[in-house]
């Protein structure tokens, strides 16, 4: 395989890992892209206080790192070989500051935190010789802490990975958790199970590893080992002591990769690298689109079912309210008349009898007055009743209309003030019916048109009559006055002219009280019309939304799927090459 | 305090007559005051909760208190030993639950911290008990995250567990090890499957070799040589000097001291806690004048004020230190709280001459607490001491 082609799906997924902001698995491709040939790195990864510093110490065989409870530093160690050893201080800006390797632990102490990249430490080891470098990392720990992350970004350009437990406990769920993660992106991994020597049960933790391990499909070795004793060995010079303390099948391990050829590795990892990244780009993505889909599933269905049964319902109301407006009205207009035909007929009444008896000559200064006073009242009466049953029928009809439309919406009262304006003055020569009573019973009906009395309907009597019985008393005092045919006549004129007033006031009255009935149904009927188109318009805006939105989210969820597709491409890619540099990396689970 | 308590509880008892999962929760809290006192055993799995409850149970001066080793979040407990693996940020977060309610956290002196596994410290270096107890005091003193126990404590419990219960057969073994030249054994003293390698020099049986070692670590083991090289020539001597090393008598002296010497106190503290609880899950009319109650009783309890400064002097959160911060923590009560244990005196000692001493130490932290020219929190540390000082004397009234 040609270092381009890989190079070529590398770049392709940074592009990828940019544009969906991951801008963290950019910087681990990037650094996978860059590495430097020739060295490589072995990076020693686990959690606190497991025995990482005495593992890498036992491993080199020098007191390199910082052991027991000595602080560990907060930045990776990278430890190469050289001829003589040295240290060196790597800081934010990459600037370099050698100090002695015996001064080191100090130094770290004194620097301020964060102000370290790395430190380099070299050391003239066989094992380095040929350009190992092993990297001892800060404990993994909180997931959050700079530290952890810092100990993480050692994968990015590590070629091996050596996960360090001690054998005190089996391996946790975030230690197996760390393996699978080590594992996709680094394909050589072992896991070091140490502090053996103090373990009366390292045997069994070490079979309960393993078994760990091959149950979260974890292909790694597992190798017990004791650094105490390691030390010990090399102390006495003692060759069969050092086989006990477990290293040798470490170190063979570890110059397993070394001895590996670069370029072949380089292709692997970049490979593995590609397949990690798009292999979490695209468990993003699906989550992202498996939302999607949830909400489009149950979303889109649920709106427009809502939609629907909320333009049924309209339907239905509509019919609901347009019948019971028609029925209301006829009823009313019916009842209204029925009405004042009753009161006005109890007044006629009234005057036959006054004028049977009673010289009109003699009564009518008294007469006068109590026919506009009972006239007015009757009319009165009628225009509440009629007003009240109007509000009422229009509070009913925005009932059935829907709980939501009040009679504020109605504005009823300014239709009875227009009606009542054509209302003339009935004119009733030589009885002297005030034209000031109209005006005050004009104002009164449009008053009550405009502001409504809806409570008083209930105990509202549909005849009133009041002083109806005032004729008997005008009749006992005039009769004996007059008699003869004068007085006939007059009584008969008398009866006649006061009769037609009433059949006047009475004809133009229920004219304009049928009028006005007619203008409330027209009122309230254009009203609610016109509320109904503008639900049904808003219905159906609704409803192109909801199949707009569903087209847009149909469009996403494609796209998304191309991306998955494409991604999925890249990991198989990666994939092929990987098995053309000659080793097939696992399947990763995307 | 009991007292007071009792009364609290017998009329929230009457308010939530009607709430059977109230009733029985204040009904249970109200029956444990007549009870012994009692200390969970918690951590992980694995930090050794069973061997310490077992080395700790056979200590005397713990008779009146019952122990629960892991106990359910169900069961009532009024203090807790808490064992952790490491003293790292992640395991010591998890110590600090969410206080259930405000007078458990104002009054919150029921917890000591155990760095267990103690001997595995360092590689289990001859030197692990030390730089255990190094690690166990730095933390109690630098980290905001211990700062609420009533001390860090590393323990070897499974050390401290065998030396307790020390053969005469395995004495005898262990000084016949003692016996063979240093270098000769060395190499065996490596690991614990060296140390049952047949090869083993001696008429030794593996089986008892590795009994030995499973009893008290490999680490037990190595240190019990280097003790009996060194003077522990005798099975008493020997036990003694391992369980002193193992950290178990520093932590049954704190549990001692802070907790069974407080047993009325933390007892009070557990029910007013269970009725807090009840107040706060379901409120009801009367239950806001109990709530008022609970908070003057949290206010005049002095001894969750001397237990929480007791913490914070030996835990170095106070300007105190040396005999002043010594005498001061005795005042407090942290060796025994009669009049006799506040001031150092033996029990014997004629009450005059008690009251003699008490009335010094009133008159001495007086005018610590009144000197301007120290710190308020300082002066109002002298001031629980005074009013501690003050306590001895009443008894005299």
């Amino acid at each position: 395989m040609t270092a381009s082609a890989w190079l070529e799906v590398l770049d392709e997924t940074l592009d990828a890992c940019r544009s969906h902001g991951r801008e963290d698995l950019v910087q681990r491709l990037r650094r996978r892209r860059d590495r430097p040939p020739g060295a490589t790195r072995v990076a020693v990864l686990g959690f606190p206080k497991q025995g990482k510093g005495y593992l890498v110490n036992a491993v080199l065989n020098a007191p390199v790192c910082a052991v027991g409870d000595a602080a560990t530093p907060a930045v990776p160690v990278e430890i190469g070989y050289s001829a003589e050893p040295a240290a060196t201080l790597v800081g934010r800006g990459n600037e370099r500051v050698p100090v002695p390797v015996e001064k080191l632990t100090g130094e770290l102490g004194a620097r301020p935190p964060g102000s370290l990249r790395r430190v380099e430490v070299g050391v003239p080891r066989e094992l380095l010789s040929a350009g190992l470098v092993l990297v001892d990392t800060p404990a993994i720990g909180d997931p959050r802490s700079p530290r952890t992350a810092a100990a993480l970004d050692v994968l990015a350009d590590a070629d091996a990975v050596v996960l360090v437990s001690d054998a005190t406990t089996p391996l946790s769920e975030a230690e197996v958790a760390l393996a699978h993660h080590v594992r996709t992106w680094c394909p050589h991994v072992v896991v070091a199970l140490t502090k053996i020597d103090v373990c009366a049960s390292w045997r069994a933790v070490a079979e309960r590893d393993r078994a760990l391990l091959a149950g979260a499909g974890i292909d790694s070795p597992v190798l017990p080992v004791s650094a105490t004793v390691r030390m010990a060995a090399a102390k006495a010079g003692d060759q069969d002591l050092n086989s006990r303390s477990g290293f040798p099948p470490l170190l063979t391990w570890i110059a397993e990769q070394a001895a590996r050829p670069p370029e072949h590795t380089s292709a692997v990892l970049a490979a593995l690298s590609v397949r990690a990244a798009t292999a979490e780009l695209v468990e993003t993505l699906r989550a992202r689109a498996e939302l999607a889909g949830q909400d489009a599933g149950v979303d889109q269905t649920t709106l427009l079912h809502r939609a629907q049964r909320k333009a049924d319902e309209l339907r239905k109301r509509n019919t609901r309210w347009q019948n019971l407006l028609a029925d209301e009205i006829g009823d009313l207009q019916s009842d209204a008349e029925y009405d004042l035909r009753e009161r006005t007929r109890k007044i006629v009444e009234t005057i036959d009898e006054t004028f049977d008896k009673g010289d009109p000559v003699k009564v009518w200064d008294e007469f006068g007055p109590w026919l506009d006073k009972t006239l007015a009242e009757a009319v009165e009466t009628n225009y509440n009743f009629t007003a009240d049953r109007a509000e009422w029928i229009a509070q009913a009809v925005a009932a059935a209309f829907g709980a939501q439309y009040d009679l504020h919406d109605l504005r009823l009262g300014e239709s009875g003030a227009e009606l009542i304006a054509d209302v003339r003055q009935p004119r009733i020569e030589g009885f002297k019916i005030g034209q000031k009573l109209f005006t005050g019973l004009r104002g009164s009906y449009g008053g009550v048109l405009m502001f409504g009395l809806v409570t008083s309907l209930a105990g509202l009597p549909l005849i009133n009559p009041v002083s109806l019985g005032a004729g008997a008393a005008f009749a006992a005092k005039t009769i004996s006055d007059e008699g003869g045919m004068r007085l006939q006549r007059r009584q008969a004129v008398a009866k006649m002219t006061a009769q037609r007033h009433v059949d006047d006031v009475f004809l133009r009255f229920s004219k304009e009280c049928r009028d006005a009935i007619r203008s409330v149904q027209r009122k309230l009927r254009d009203h609610f019309t016109g509320l109904a188109e503008e639900l049904a318009d808003q219905l159906a805006r609704e409803r192109e939304t909801i199949i707009a939105g569903s087209a847009e989210r149909e469009r996403r969820m494609v796209k998304l799927r191309r991306e998955i597709e494409r991604l999925a491409g890249l990991h198989q890619r990666a994939g092929e090459l990987g098995v053309l540099a000659g080793r097939a990396p696992r399947e990763l689970p995307a | 305090m009991t007292e007071d308590v009792r009364g609290l509880l017998a009329e929230a008892g009457g308010l939530y007559r009607d709430s059977p999962r109230a009733a029985a929760s204040l009904h249970e809290a109200f029956n444990h005051l007549d009870e012994p006192l009692r200390v969970g055993i918690t951590g992980a799995p694995g930090t050794g909760k069973s061997t310490l409850a077992a080395a700790l149970g056979e200590t005397r001066s713990l008779r009146d208190l019952t122990l629960v080793d892991d106990p359910s979040a169900s069961v009532l407990t009024d203090a807790t030993v808490r064992l952790l693996r490491h003293l790292e940020p992640d395991e010591l977060a998890s110590t600090h639950p969410a206080a259930r309610s405000a007078f458990a956290r104002q009054t919150a002196v029921d917890t000591v911290l155990v760095l267990a596994r103690a001997d595995e410290t360092g590689a289990g270096r001859i030197d692990a008990l030390l730089t255990a107890k190094q690690l166990a005091r730095r933390a109690w003193r630098e980290d905001p995250l211990c700062s609420g126990a009533q001390g860090v404590i590393a323990v070897a419990a499974q050390l401290a567990y065998g030396a307790r219960a020390f053969t005469d057969d395995e004495f005898e073994l262990l000084a016949a090890f003692a016996a063979v030249p240093r270098e000769e054994l060395e190499r065996y003293l490596l690991s614990v499957d060296a140390f049952t390698d047949p090869a083993f020099p001696g008429p030794v049986s593996v089986d008892t070799r590795r009994s030995l070692v499973s009893r008290f670590g490999l680490f037990g083991v190595k240190l019990a040589l280097t003790l009996i090289r060194t003077g522990s020539d005798s099975r008493v001597k020997l036990s003694t000097e391992l369980v002193r090393r193992s950290g178990l008598g520093e932590l049954r002296d704190t549990v001692a001291g802070c907790f069974a010497a407080r047993a009325e106190a933390l007892k009070a503290r557990t029910a007013v806690v269970r009725l807090e609880t009840v107040l706060q899950n379901e409120p009801r009319p009367g239950s806001d004048r109990l709530e008022a109650r609970v908070e003057r009783f949290a206010a005049t309890a002095h001894d969750f004020t001397e237990l929480r400064l007791i913490a914070d002097i030996r835990g170095g959160r106070t300007a105190l230190s040396g005999e002043p911060a010594d005498e001061a923590v005795r005042l407090l009560g942290a060796q025994g709280t009669t009049p006799e244990e506040r001031l150092g005196l033996d029990f014997e000692t004629d009450p005059r001459e008690v009251y003699a001493a008490g009335a010094d130490a009133v008159l001495r932290w007086r005018h610590e607490a009144e000197r301007q020219d120290r710190p308020p929190a300082e002066r109002a540390a002298a001031h629980v001491v005074v009013r501690s000082a003050e306590g001895v004397l009443a008894l005299f009234a």
